[in-house]
Protein backbone atom coordinates (compact mmCIF):
# COMPACT_ATOMS: atom_id res chain seq x y z
CA UNK A 1 0.00 0.00 0.00
CA UNK A 2 1.47 3.24 -0.96
CA UNK A 3 2.44 5.71 2.11
CA UNK A 4 2.07 9.14 2.54
CA UNK A 5 5.22 10.58 0.32
CA UNK A 6 4.44 8.17 -2.72
CA UNK A 7 0.65 9.22 -2.43
CA UNK A 8 1.85 13.10 -3.08
CA UNK A 9 3.89 12.19 -5.54
CA UNK A 10 0.90 10.50 -7.48
CA UNK A 11 -0.97 13.17 -7.07
CA UNK A 12 1.77 15.67 -8.78
CA UNK A 13 2.29 13.38 -11.38
CA UNK A 14 -1.89 13.07 -12.49
CA UNK A 15 -0.81 16.73 -13.83
CA UNK A 16 1.30 14.49 -17.05
CA UNK A 17 -0.96 12.67 -19.79
CA UNK A 18 -2.00 9.64 -19.23
CA UNK A 19 -0.68 7.54 -22.05
CA UNK A 20 3.11 9.07 -20.36
CA UNK A 21 2.27 8.10 -17.26
CA UNK A 22 0.95 4.19 -17.62
CA UNK A 23 4.53 4.24 -19.17
CA UNK A 24 6.83 6.05 -16.78
CA UNK A 25 4.87 6.67 -13.75
CA UNK A 26 5.88 3.59 -11.75
CA UNK A 27 9.62 4.50 -12.37
CA UNK A 28 9.32 7.99 -11.97
CA UNK A 29 7.72 7.38 -8.66
CA UNK A 30 10.63 4.78 -7.50
CA UNK A 31 13.28 7.55 -8.77
CA UNK A 32 11.76 10.02 -6.64
CA UNK A 33 11.45 8.12 -3.56
CA UNK A 34 14.61 7.02 -4.22
CA UNK A 35 16.44 10.46 -4.08
CA UNK A 36 14.26 11.12 -0.50
CA UNK A 37 14.88 7.26 0.99
CA UNK A 38 18.82 7.14 3.03
CA UNK A 39 18.31 3.50 4.21
CA UNK A 40 17.99 3.72 8.22
CA UNK A 41 14.53 2.41 8.94
CA UNK A 42 13.29 5.17 11.41
CA UNK A 43 14.36 8.11 9.21
CA UNK A 44 12.72 6.38 6.12
CA UNK A 45 9.66 6.53 8.17
CA UNK A 46 9.60 10.05 9.30
CA UNK A 47 10.61 10.94 5.54
CA UNK A 48 7.64 8.63 3.91
CA UNK A 49 5.13 9.85 6.56
CA UNK A 50 5.63 13.68 6.62
CA UNK A 51 8.09 14.75 3.21
CA UNK A 52 6.45 16.58 0.46
CA UNK A 53 7.38 16.75 -3.14
CA UNK A 54 9.43 19.89 -3.07
CA UNK A 55 8.96 22.87 -5.94
CA UNK A 56 11.49 22.48 -7.85
CA UNK A 57 10.72 18.73 -8.20
CA UNK A 58 6.71 20.02 -8.89
CA UNK A 59 8.19 22.73 -11.29
CA UNK A 60 10.29 19.72 -13.38
CA UNK A 61 6.50 18.03 -13.90
CA UNK A 62 4.39 20.82 -14.51
CA UNK A 63 7.65 21.82 -17.35
CA UNK A 64 6.99 18.34 -18.47
CA UNK A 65 3.55 18.38 -18.80
CA UNK A 66 3.11 21.51 -20.44
CA UNK A 67 5.63 19.61 -23.19
CA UNK A 68 3.32 16.36 -23.34
CA UNK A 69 0.03 18.79 -23.52
CA UNK A 70 1.54 20.98 -26.39
CA UNK A 71 3.38 18.17 -28.56
CA UNK A 72 6.21 18.17 -30.76
CA UNK A 73 7.64 14.94 -32.41
CA UNK A 74 6.78 11.69 -31.59
CA UNK A 75 3.77 12.74 -29.34
CA UNK A 76 0.14 11.20 -29.72
CA UNK A 77 -2.06 12.96 -32.68
CA UNK A 78 -4.02 14.43 -30.26
CA UNK A 79 -1.23 16.21 -28.33
CA UNK A 80 0.54 17.06 -31.31
CA UNK A 81 -2.24 19.08 -33.16
CA UNK A 82 -2.91 21.15 -29.74
CA UNK A 83 1.01 21.82 -30.13
CA UNK A 84 1.06 23.08 -33.14
CA UNK A 85 -1.93 24.95 -32.95
CA UNK A 86 -0.88 26.88 -29.76
CA UNK A 87 2.53 27.17 -31.66
CA UNK A 88 0.94 28.87 -34.94
CA UNK A 89 -1.89 31.04 -32.54
CA UNK A 90 1.09 32.64 -30.11
CA UNK A 91 3.28 33.10 -33.88
CA UNK A 92 -0.17 34.97 -35.07
CA UNK A 93 -0.65 36.87 -31.57
CA UNK A 94 3.16 38.17 -31.82
CA UNK A 95 2.55 38.86 -35.48
CA UNK A 96 -0.60 41.20 -34.42
CA UNK A 97 2.25 42.59 -31.91
CA UNK A 98 4.80 42.97 -34.58
CA UNK A 99 2.13 44.86 -36.82
CA UNK A 100 1.49 46.99 -34.06
CA UNK A 101 5.49 48.22 -33.23
CA UNK A 102 5.54 48.59 -37.34
CA UNK A 103 3.30 51.12 -37.80
CA UNK A 104 5.18 53.07 -34.67
CA UNK A 105 8.11 52.46 -36.77
CA UNK A 106 6.26 53.72 -40.12
CA UNK A 107 4.19 56.38 -38.73
CA UNK A 108 7.60 57.77 -37.13
CA UNK A 109 9.54 57.42 -39.70
CA UNK A 110 7.39 59.13 -42.05
CA UNK A 111 6.53 62.23 -39.54
CA UNK A 112 9.86 63.37 -39.39
CA UNK A 113 10.43 62.45 -43.19
CA UNK A 114 13.13 60.80 -42.96
CA UNK A 115 13.37 59.11 -46.07
CA UNK A 116 12.88 62.21 -48.09
CA UNK A 117 9.11 61.01 -48.27
CA UNK A 118 6.67 64.16 -48.75
CA UNK A 119 5.13 65.14 -45.03
CA UNK A 120 1.99 63.34 -43.59
CA UNK A 121 -1.85 64.42 -44.16
CA UNK A 122 -2.06 66.44 -40.33
CA UNK A 123 -4.60 63.52 -39.38
CA UNK A 124 -1.66 60.80 -39.77
CA UNK A 125 1.52 62.66 -38.54
CA UNK A 126 2.94 61.49 -35.32
CA UNK A 127 3.51 64.52 -32.69
CA UNK A 128 6.45 64.51 -31.21
CA UNK A 129 6.14 63.52 -27.23
CA UNK A 130 7.73 63.73 -23.98
CA UNK A 131 7.60 61.82 -20.64
CA UNK A 132 8.62 58.01 -19.55
CA UNK A 133 5.48 55.70 -20.51
CA UNK A 134 5.33 57.26 -23.80
CA UNK A 135 8.79 56.86 -25.06
CA UNK A 136 8.39 53.25 -23.02
CA UNK A 137 5.26 52.35 -25.09
CA UNK A 138 6.80 53.11 -28.21
CA UNK A 139 10.19 51.46 -27.69
CA UNK A 140 7.92 48.20 -26.18
CA UNK A 141 5.68 48.15 -29.48
CA UNK A 142 8.95 48.47 -31.49
CA UNK A 143 10.51 45.39 -28.92
CA UNK A 144 7.50 42.90 -30.49
CA UNK A 145 8.68 43.25 -34.10
CA UNK A 146 12.35 42.04 -32.52
CA UNK A 147 10.23 39.24 -30.30
CA UNK A 148 8.11 38.15 -33.34
CA UNK A 149 11.39 37.86 -35.44
CA UNK A 150 13.06 36.29 -33.55
CA UNK A 151 10.58 33.55 -32.55
CA UNK A 152 9.92 32.95 -35.90
CA UNK A 153 13.93 32.28 -37.16
CA UNK A 154 13.42 29.68 -33.76
CA UNK A 155 15.45 31.15 -31.24
CA UNK A 156 12.55 30.29 -28.53
CA UNK A 157 15.08 31.16 -25.55
CA UNK A 158 15.88 34.42 -26.53
CA UNK A 159 12.22 35.29 -27.88
CA UNK A 160 11.04 33.86 -24.10
CA UNK A 161 13.22 36.36 -22.22
CA UNK A 162 12.34 39.50 -24.16
CA UNK A 163 8.69 38.56 -24.26
CA UNK A 164 8.50 38.28 -20.37
CA UNK A 165 10.59 41.71 -20.20
CA UNK A 166 8.06 43.26 -23.08
CA UNK A 167 4.83 42.44 -21.07
CA UNK A 168 5.97 44.13 -17.59
CA UNK A 169 5.69 47.58 -18.66
CA UNK A 170 2.17 47.11 -19.65
CA UNK A 171 1.56 45.76 -16.51
CA UNK A 172 2.93 48.45 -14.56
CA UNK A 173 0.90 51.22 -16.37
CA UNK A 174 -2.23 49.30 -16.17
CA UNK A 175 -1.62 49.14 -12.58
CA UNK A 176 -0.58 52.44 -12.08
CA UNK A 177 -4.10 53.82 -13.87
CA UNK A 178 -5.72 51.12 -11.95
CA UNK A 179 -4.84 52.39 -8.36
CA UNK A 180 -4.68 56.66 -9.77
CA UNK A 181 -8.22 56.10 -10.98
CA UNK A 182 -7.09 57.21 -14.68
CA UNK A 183 -7.71 53.56 -16.52
CA UNK A 184 -10.07 54.46 -19.73
CA UNK A 185 -12.19 51.36 -19.86
CA UNK A 186 -13.22 49.18 -16.76
CA UNK A 187 -12.05 45.97 -17.88
CA UNK A 188 -10.14 46.23 -21.84
CA UNK A 189 -6.91 47.38 -20.98
CA UNK A 190 -6.60 43.95 -18.73
CA UNK A 191 -8.47 41.99 -21.03
CA UNK A 192 -5.81 42.80 -23.81
CA UNK A 193 -2.99 42.22 -21.43
CA UNK A 194 -4.13 39.16 -19.80
CA UNK A 195 -5.50 37.70 -23.98
CA UNK A 196 -2.68 38.83 -25.64
CA UNK A 197 0.34 39.32 -23.73
CA UNK A 198 0.31 37.17 -20.73
CA UNK A 199 -1.37 34.10 -22.40
CA UNK A 200 0.84 34.31 -25.63
CA UNK A 201 4.00 34.28 -23.66
CA UNK A 202 2.88 31.22 -21.19
CA UNK A 203 2.20 29.17 -24.51
CA UNK A 204 5.45 29.74 -25.68
CA UNK A 205 6.22 27.02 -23.66
CA UNK A 206 4.79 24.99 -26.86
CA UNK A 207 7.95 25.93 -28.33
CA UNK A 208 10.31 23.41 -26.57
CA UNK A 209 13.21 21.55 -28.09
CA UNK A 210 10.77 18.46 -29.53
CA UNK A 211 8.80 21.94 -32.02
CA UNK A 212 8.96 21.63 -35.41
CA UNK A 213 10.84 24.76 -36.38
CA UNK A 214 8.35 27.20 -37.81
CA UNK A 215 7.73 28.16 -41.60
CA UNK A 216 9.98 30.74 -40.49
CA UNK A 217 9.63 32.43 -44.20
CA UNK A 218 5.93 32.28 -44.90
CA UNK A 219 5.70 34.10 -41.19
CA UNK A 220 8.39 36.54 -42.01
CA UNK A 221 6.54 37.44 -45.09
CA UNK A 222 3.15 37.90 -42.96
CA UNK A 223 4.74 40.55 -41.56
CA UNK A 224 4.90 43.07 -44.18
CA UNK A 225 1.58 41.73 -45.44
CA UNK A 226 -0.12 41.98 -42.00
CA UNK A 227 0.74 45.64 -42.44
CA UNK A 228 -0.42 46.23 -45.72
CA UNK A 229 -3.89 44.24 -44.81
CA UNK A 230 -4.46 46.11 -41.22
CA UNK A 231 -2.73 49.25 -41.73
CA UNK A 232 -3.64 50.40 -45.72
CA UNK A 233 -7.23 50.37 -45.13
CA UNK A 234 -6.82 52.07 -41.53
CA UNK A 235 -4.38 54.97 -42.72
CA UNK A 236 -6.94 55.13 -45.65
CA UNK A 237 -9.89 55.59 -44.22
CA UNK A 238 -8.13 58.13 -41.57
CA UNK A 239 -6.58 60.51 -44.22
CA UNK A 240 -10.29 60.77 -46.35
CA UNK A 241 -11.89 61.77 -43.00
CA UNK A 242 -14.05 58.42 -42.68
CA UNK A 243 -12.76 57.33 -38.90
CA UNK A 244 -16.23 56.91 -37.99
CA UNK A 245 -16.27 53.91 -40.33
CA UNK A 246 -13.15 52.63 -38.07
CA UNK A 247 -14.10 49.51 -36.14
CA UNK A 248 -12.53 49.57 -32.69
CA UNK A 249 -9.84 47.43 -32.16
CA UNK A 250 -11.55 44.59 -30.54
CA UNK A 251 -13.72 44.66 -34.04
CA UNK A 252 -10.56 44.53 -35.51
CA UNK A 253 -9.44 41.81 -34.22
CA UNK A 254 -12.86 39.86 -34.91
CA UNK A 255 -12.84 40.84 -38.33
CA UNK A 256 -9.43 39.74 -38.79
CA UNK A 257 -10.12 36.59 -37.78
CA UNK A 258 -13.64 36.05 -39.53
CA UNK A 259 -11.93 36.47 -42.83
CA UNK A 260 -8.73 34.57 -41.44
CA UNK A 261 -11.48 31.55 -41.05
CA UNK A 262 -13.49 32.55 -44.34
CA UNK A 263 -10.10 32.11 -46.37
CA UNK A 264 -9.42 28.71 -44.91
CA UNK A 265 -13.10 27.38 -45.00
CA UNK A 266 -12.90 25.92 -48.47
CA UNK A 267 -9.44 23.74 -47.43
CA UNK A 268 -10.97 23.14 -44.30
CA UNK A 269 -14.49 21.93 -46.40
CA UNK A 270 -12.82 20.05 -48.89
CA UNK A 271 -9.48 18.45 -47.06
CA UNK A 272 -7.72 19.49 -50.24
CA UNK A 273 -4.37 19.80 -48.27
CA UNK A 274 -2.88 17.14 -44.99
CA UNK A 275 -2.59 19.91 -42.51
CA UNK A 276 -5.98 22.08 -43.04
CA UNK A 277 -6.70 21.16 -39.65
CA UNK A 278 -3.96 21.93 -37.44
CA UNK A 279 -4.66 25.99 -38.92
CA UNK A 280 -8.64 24.84 -38.50
CA UNK A 281 -7.82 24.76 -34.19
CA UNK A 282 -5.66 27.34 -34.76
CA UNK A 283 -8.08 29.61 -36.04
CA UNK A 284 -10.73 28.22 -33.52
CA UNK A 285 -8.73 29.03 -31.00
CA UNK A 286 -7.48 32.79 -32.41
CA UNK A 287 -11.90 33.04 -32.50
CA UNK A 288 -12.46 31.47 -28.63
CA UNK A 289 -9.63 33.89 -27.55
CA UNK A 290 -10.84 37.22 -29.52
CA UNK A 291 -14.21 36.59 -29.39
CA UNK A 292 -13.53 36.42 -25.04
CA UNK A 293 -12.06 40.04 -25.98
CA UNK A 294 -15.31 41.32 -27.54
CA UNK A 295 -17.41 39.93 -25.25
CA UNK A 296 -15.24 41.50 -22.14
CA UNK A 297 -14.98 44.88 -24.03
CA UNK A 298 -19.03 45.34 -24.43
CA UNK A 299 -19.16 46.61 -21.36
CA UNK A 300 -17.55 50.19 -22.39
CA UNK A 301 -20.52 50.32 -24.65
CA UNK A 302 -23.82 49.47 -22.23
CA UNK A 303 -24.55 52.75 -22.23
CA UNK A 304 -24.21 53.64 -26.70
CA UNK A 305 -27.29 50.99 -28.23
CA UNK A 306 -25.37 51.87 -31.69
CA UNK A 307 -21.97 50.71 -30.73
CA UNK A 308 -23.23 47.90 -28.82
CA UNK A 309 -24.97 46.40 -31.63
CA UNK A 310 -22.16 47.07 -33.95
CA UNK A 311 -19.83 45.41 -31.31
CA UNK A 312 -22.53 42.38 -31.05
CA UNK A 313 -22.91 42.19 -35.33
CA UNK A 314 -19.18 42.04 -35.17
CA UNK A 315 -19.39 38.85 -32.41
CA UNK A 316 -21.84 36.94 -34.58
CA UNK A 317 -19.49 37.44 -37.82
CA UNK A 318 -16.66 35.70 -35.88
CA UNK A 319 -18.57 33.02 -34.64
CA UNK A 320 -20.44 31.98 -37.70
CA UNK A 321 -17.16 32.40 -39.48
CA UNK A 322 -14.97 29.65 -36.66
CA UNK A 323 -17.89 27.38 -36.83
CA UNK A 324 -17.55 26.98 -40.59
CA UNK A 325 -14.20 25.38 -39.62
CA UNK A 326 -15.04 23.80 -36.04
CA UNK A 327 -15.76 21.10 -37.78
CA UNK A 328 -12.72 20.41 -39.22
CA UNK A 329 -10.55 21.44 -35.98
CA UNK A 330 -12.22 18.51 -34.08
CA UNK A 331 -11.26 16.21 -36.80
CA UNK A 332 -7.64 17.47 -36.58
CA UNK A 333 -6.85 15.95 -33.40
CA UNK A 334 -7.46 12.54 -34.59
CA UNK A 335 -5.71 13.10 -37.94
CA UNK A 336 -2.69 14.95 -37.53
CA UNK A 337 0.32 12.38 -37.21
CA UNK A 338 3.27 14.10 -35.27
CA UNK A 339 6.71 13.67 -37.09
CA UNK A 340 9.65 11.01 -35.45
CA UNK A 341 12.37 12.66 -34.01
CA UNK A 342 13.70 14.82 -35.29
CA UNK A 343 10.72 17.16 -36.47
CA UNK A 344 10.58 17.08 -40.26
CA UNK A 345 7.18 19.30 -40.22
CA UNK A 346 7.17 23.15 -40.20
CA UNK A 347 4.74 24.99 -38.27
CA UNK B 1 22.36 15.91 -28.88
CA UNK B 2 21.56 17.66 -26.02
CA UNK B 3 24.09 18.05 -23.30
CA UNK B 4 21.40 16.60 -20.32
CA UNK B 5 21.12 13.52 -23.34
CA UNK B 6 24.56 13.50 -24.00
CA UNK B 7 25.26 12.81 -19.81
CA UNK B 8 22.46 10.20 -19.37
CA UNK B 9 24.00 8.06 -22.54
CA UNK B 10 27.72 8.46 -20.86
CA UNK B 11 25.89 7.72 -17.50
CA UNK B 12 24.73 4.55 -19.13
CA UNK B 13 28.07 3.72 -21.08
CA UNK B 14 29.31 2.37 -17.66
CA UNK B 15 26.34 0.06 -17.13
CA UNK B 16 22.65 -0.35 -16.59
CA UNK B 17 21.23 2.21 -14.00
CA UNK B 18 18.14 2.82 -12.90
CA UNK B 19 16.22 6.10 -12.28
CA UNK B 20 18.47 7.90 -9.53
CA UNK B 21 21.24 5.73 -10.27
CA UNK B 22 21.53 8.08 -13.36
CA UNK B 23 20.43 11.56 -11.84
CA UNK B 24 23.87 10.49 -9.36
CA UNK B 25 26.04 9.44 -12.35
CA UNK B 26 25.49 12.30 -14.12
CA UNK B 27 26.00 15.09 -11.36
CA UNK B 28 29.21 12.86 -10.49
CA UNK B 29 30.18 12.88 -14.20
CA UNK B 30 29.59 17.11 -14.82
CA UNK B 31 31.69 17.55 -11.80
CA UNK B 32 28.05 18.93 -10.27
CA UNK B 33 27.32 21.39 -13.25
CA UNK B 34 24.36 19.07 -14.07
CA UNK B 35 22.17 18.15 -11.73
CA UNK B 36 18.79 16.51 -13.62
CA UNK B 37 15.44 17.04 -11.81
CA UNK B 38 13.08 14.00 -11.84
CA UNK B 39 10.63 15.69 -14.63
CA UNK B 40 13.79 16.54 -17.06
CA UNK B 41 15.29 13.19 -16.87
CA UNK B 42 11.97 11.24 -17.87
CA UNK B 43 11.54 14.14 -20.57
CA UNK B 44 15.33 12.70 -21.94
CA UNK B 45 14.79 8.96 -21.32
CA UNK B 46 11.06 8.94 -23.00
CA UNK B 47 13.27 10.47 -25.84
CA UNK B 48 16.33 8.50 -26.23
CA UNK B 49 13.50 5.19 -25.50
CA UNK B 50 11.63 6.35 -28.78
CA UNK B 51 15.31 6.94 -30.82
CA UNK B 52 15.97 3.40 -29.79
CA UNK B 53 19.09 4.97 -27.93
CA UNK B 54 18.36 2.87 -24.66
CA UNK B 55 16.40 0.14 -23.94
CA UNK B 56 15.44 -1.63 -20.57
CA UNK B 57 17.91 -3.99 -18.98
CA UNK B 58 16.26 -5.47 -15.58
CA UNK B 59 13.81 -4.92 -13.15
CA UNK B 60 15.02 -4.95 -9.22
CA UNK B 61 12.63 -4.83 -6.10
CA UNK B 62 13.95 -2.33 -3.49
CA UNK B 63 12.47 -1.52 -0.36
CA UNK B 64 9.34 -2.83 -1.82
CA UNK B 65 9.68 -0.61 -5.03
CA UNK B 66 10.51 -1.89 -8.51
CA UNK B 67 13.48 -0.21 -10.15
CA UNK B 68 14.09 -0.27 -13.93
CA UNK B 69 17.14 -0.32 -14.98
CA UNK B 70 18.37 0.98 -18.43
CA UNK B 71 21.19 0.35 -20.70
CA UNK B 72 22.86 1.80 -23.86
CA UNK B 73 21.51 0.09 -27.55
CA UNK B 74 24.09 -0.69 -29.93
CA UNK B 75 22.89 2.39 -31.69
CA UNK B 76 22.96 4.65 -28.86
CA UNK B 77 26.44 3.34 -28.15
CA UNK B 78 27.28 4.61 -31.40
CA UNK B 79 25.53 7.70 -31.35
CA UNK B 80 27.72 8.26 -27.82
CA UNK B 81 30.77 7.62 -29.74
CA UNK B 82 29.96 9.99 -32.44
CA UNK B 83 28.73 12.86 -30.51
CA UNK B 84 32.25 12.40 -28.35
CA UNK B 85 34.11 12.65 -31.50
CA UNK B 86 32.50 15.88 -32.17
CA UNK B 87 33.34 17.21 -28.46
CA UNK B 88 36.86 16.08 -29.04
CA UNK B 89 37.02 17.65 -32.32
CA UNK B 90 35.44 21.32 -30.97
CA UNK B 91 38.25 20.36 -28.36
CA UNK B 92 41.14 19.91 -30.53
CA UNK B 93 40.16 22.91 -32.37
CA UNK B 94 39.84 25.54 -29.59
CA UNK B 95 43.15 24.01 -27.77
CA UNK B 96 44.64 24.77 -31.35
CA UNK B 97 43.51 28.37 -31.21
CA UNK B 98 44.12 28.81 -27.59
CA UNK B 99 48.08 27.77 -28.52
CA UNK B 100 47.90 24.51 -26.26
CA UNK B 101 48.59 21.90 -28.65
CA UNK B 102 50.50 19.42 -26.88
CA UNK B 103 50.06 20.63 -23.86
CA UNK B 104 48.59 18.79 -20.99
CA UNK B 105 48.04 20.78 -17.70
CA UNK B 106 47.60 24.19 -16.15
CA UNK B 107 51.27 24.67 -15.57
CA UNK B 108 51.59 24.01 -19.88
CA UNK B 109 49.33 26.09 -20.41
CA UNK B 110 50.87 29.12 -17.74
CA UNK B 111 54.31 28.44 -19.71
CA UNK B 112 52.45 28.34 -22.90
CA UNK B 113 51.31 32.00 -22.19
Amino acid sequence: MSRGLERRYRRVLRLLPGYYRDKWEQDMVAAFLDSWLTGDPYDDECILEVCKPTWPEVASVVALAARLYLGGAATPRRYFAWGQAVRRAVLAVLLVHAVLGLEVLVRTAWSRRLFGVPAPPAILAVAAHGGVWPTVYDLVNVAWVVIFVTLALGHYRTARVLAVLAIVPGLAALLQAQITGIMPAPFGPWAWWVLFSLAPVLAMAAFHSDAPPAARWAWLLALPAGYVLVFGPVLTLLATGNAAWLPDWPGVCCLLVALACLVHAPRAWFRQAGASGVWSLTLTLLAAVVGAYRIVTLTAYQHDPHLMAVSLTELLILVAAAALVAPDAARAQKATAAPPYPGTIAA
Amino acid sequence: MTGQAFFVLTALAGGPRHGYGIVGEVAELSGGRVRLKIGGLYGVLDRLAAEGLIEPDREEAHDGRLRRYYRLTRDGRGALAEEAEVHAAAARVVRARLGLTGLTGPAGAGAAG
